[in-house]
């Protein structure tokens, strides 16, 4: 199993990540879109080495499948105006396609406003009695924005990865949005760093939120900051779409 | 061995007989309100005429509080390229650890002389108007950060970011906020380091007569407070509700403590390098330092070369100053002391001039610094975040900072000439603001 990824490894130090984009944009990404619309991002990033060995075993068998995803108000997906509009919907829809003979369910455990150390006390009754085998963990931005201390951030991730991988249930991490609006006042820099190298440190997948929406944003596929009011929510609504759909190509690729 | 005889030589005679530089004191005492008024009152030693070596300035101070500085400037500009190429890159510690304890080696240089000569009350009245200094420049730095933060939450305004908008909480109940402020407890990114040298100057006075009186009465319990922190994760609580303060102080005096003992055993002995059989283990702490942090800094660009120790090290805790941090910087110390004598002639060049500059007008540098970061940060965002512009970024940033120090260092000589001329008359026009 290779487990190092040069995506997850760019994402781990946003700088360099912003100049290999660009340089890879510019030069090798450009020619070779797979023609899925305003989705597409440069194969860089969406490079899956990690593997999600119990969700695979399952889909083997063809046995019903339990996802559940836990964050916050961007998995919620209230900006968009519904739950079927949300991440988690648009990710339970691509994978029913893609896997029509297995039952597959997509639960959405989003709550607004909380830090990783909250949400990992939401575990038990929100994740763990789901039986699950799969969590999908977005986190991070809470504690940015709070500046929570660093070391405590990890090791709630930490903490939550181990309870999980006890169980035998495969994690993908999500990170944070990007927008320039919130770089500007907000230090997501150590989180990033910090919840991408948890990530690698457990071997898992960091699906690179934050790095997919600077590119649509560089590229002006979605403007993020001077949307008018009325086009807010379904400018949230094709945004959502796009994360569901790229988060369940990465998880096919997970199961390649 | 050697290093424990000299702290108990030193500590003994220091309770009775004045320091050694009887000139030092003439110099000092003959202009004790000149000294006053300005920032850092050796400052003028180094430039004004002859005086004998061990008195002379000692650059090094200024170079690499200069250096920590611009770093400070360049890692603070979040996604920047160059800060690849600072110490937190190749080391365990950053600038912040150079920054806290040179300062706290030169205020003990400063005040303990201010001390010796003309007493602790008047030490006392110097440290707390540095203090207040401080203080008036991170509100300052604050009402700049509101005014980013406000403006920027009110324009934006999308509702896929309500999470991300919760930064701007504390603008729903500013009549608390800006209390915690003035209390230092509220402590935004980056406004974080001004608070730790503010309390750590707070306390100085204490601190700095027990130095006086017996260096290990205060190093002891410093280093057992620093020993408890790591153990049980003491913390100062800070505003919103949760927070900590981000350099823990409880921790961080120790680096100043330190310090602090050493600037202030310079006042009293002729310096010394630090002695040499401690050299050899410094450099291969520093080397390992070297080799494991690199690798990781690699590591994070190149996912195939490995990071060394990554599982066992990772993360090393900034917040309560690990002891990862603390050791590979104090053996830093060692071999920069070592190496870099006080008389070495690069000093002198014009190539490290602006950095020296930068280095003794460090209130000023380092505010700017913040201001210029954020903004920095903020073109970077909200315009172009290519190499190029990165590049641009830094380069005019760190000409500002050096061109900002020339010019008050300018100002400054300029203001003190007609003082000089008159200096044995003119003290009453020098107390004037």
């Amino acid at each position: 199993m290779i487990r190092r990824c040069p995506a997850a490894s760019s994402m781990r130090r946003p700088p360099l990540a912003g100049a290999i984009a660009a340089v890879f944009i510019a030069f090798v990404a450009a020619p070779g879109y797979s023609g899925e619309g305003q989705c597409d991002v440069p194969a860089e990033l969406l490079r899956v080495d990690a593997a999600l060995p119990n969700l695979s075993e399952r889909l083997r068998a063809g046995n019903p499948v339990k996802i559940v995803t836990i964050g916050g108000a961007s998995t919620t997906g209230a900006a968009a105006g519904s739950p079927d509009l949300a991440y988690p919907h648009r990710l339970q829809e691509a994978l029913d396609r893609w896997y029509p003979a297995v039952p597959i369910t997509v639960v959405n455990k989003g709550v607004p406003r909380q830090t990783a150390q909250q949400m990992l006390e939401r575990f038990p009754s929100d994740v763990i009695a789901e039986d699950p085998v799969l969590v999908i963990w977005e986190t991070g931005t809470t504690d940015a924005v709070r500046g929570v201390e660093i070391d405590d951030f990890a090791a709630a991730l930490q903490g939550g990865i181990d309870k999980l991988k006890m169980r035998s249930i495969d994690i993908i991490l999500v990170d944070m949005q990007f927008s320039r609006s919130t770089a500007t006042v907000i230090d997501f820099e150590r989180y990033l760093h910090t919840l991408h190298r948890v990530g690698e440190v457990n071997e898992l997948y960091v699906f690179p939120r934050f790095e997919m929406m600077r590119y649509w944003s560089e590229q002006n596929v979605f403007n993020f900051d001077g949307v008018a009011k009325n086009e807010r929510a379904s400018l949230a609504a094709r945004v959502y779409e796009c994360i569901g759909r790229k988060l369940a190509e990465a998880i096919r690729l997970a199961l390649q | 061995m050697d290093r424990a005889r000299r702290w108990t030589e030193q500590a003994g005679p220091g309770l009775t007989t004045p320091p050694a530089c009887a000139g030092e004191h003439r110099r000092t005492a003959v202009l004790p309100l000149w000294g006053w008024l300005r920032r850092e009152a050796p400052s003028a030693v180094g430039r004004e005429g002859p005086t004998p070596p061990s008195q002379q300035r000692d650059l090094r101070l200024d170079l690499f509080r200069g250096l920590a500085l611009i770093i400070i400037f360049i890692d603070h500009i979040p996604e920047n390229i160059l800060s690849y190429f600072t110490l937190q890159a190749f080391q365990f510690y950053d600038a912040a650890e150079v920054f806290i304890f040179i300062s706290g080696y030169t205020a003990a240089l400063v005040y303990g002389r201010t001390l010796a000569v003309q007493g602790a009350f008047f030490a006392t009245a110097q440290i707390l108007r540095r203090t207040w200094q401080l203080y008036v420049a991170h509100i300052f730095l604050f009402v700049i950060f509101i005014a980013e933060v406000s403006y920027t939450v009110t324009t934006f305004n999308n509702p896929m970011y309500n999470d991300e908008m919760r930064v701007a909480d504390f603008l729903e109940e500013p009549h608390v906020a800006i209390v915690k402020a003035l209390l230092l407890q509220f402590q935004p990114t980056f406004l974080d380091i001004l608070p730790l040298y503010i309390l750590l100057l707070v306390i100085f006075p204490v601190l700095l007569l027990g130095l006086r009186l017996q260096p290990l009465l205060v190093l002891i319990p410093s280093f057992l407070l620093y020993v408890v922190v790591q153990a049980v994760g003491l913390s100062v609580p800070a505003y919103p509700e949760g927070h900590v303060w981000y350099f823990n102080p409880l921790a961080w005096q120790f680096l100043f403590t330190v310090g602090a003992a050493l600037g202030l055993r310079r006042t009293r002995r002729p310096h010394s390098p630090p002695p040499r059989a401690w050299l050899l283990t410094a450099l291969i702490i520093v080397g390992i330092g070297f080799i494991i942090r690199l690798s990781w800094t690699i590591h994070g660009i190149w996912d195939s070369s490995p990071g060394l120790f990554l599982k066992e090290l990772w993360p090393v805790n900034k917040n309560n100053l690990a002891p990862v941090r603390l050791v590979s910087f104090f053996s830093m110390v060692i071999v920069v002391g070592s190496l870099v004598p006080m008389e070495a002639a690069f000093l002198r060049t014009a190539a490290v001039k602006p950095l020296i500059l930068c280095g003794q007008q460090s209130l000023e540098i380092f505010c700017l610094g913040i201001l210029l970061s954020a903004l920095g940060h903020f073109l970077l965002s909200e315009y172009s975040s290519s190499i190029g512009t990165q590049l641009g970024v830094n380069v005019v940033g760190v000409v500002v900072l050096c061109l900002t120090a020339k010019m008050i260092d300018w100002y400054k000589t300029m203001g003190r000439m007609p003082r000089a001329a008159g200096a044995a008359g003119g003290r009453g026009s020098a107390m004037s603001p």
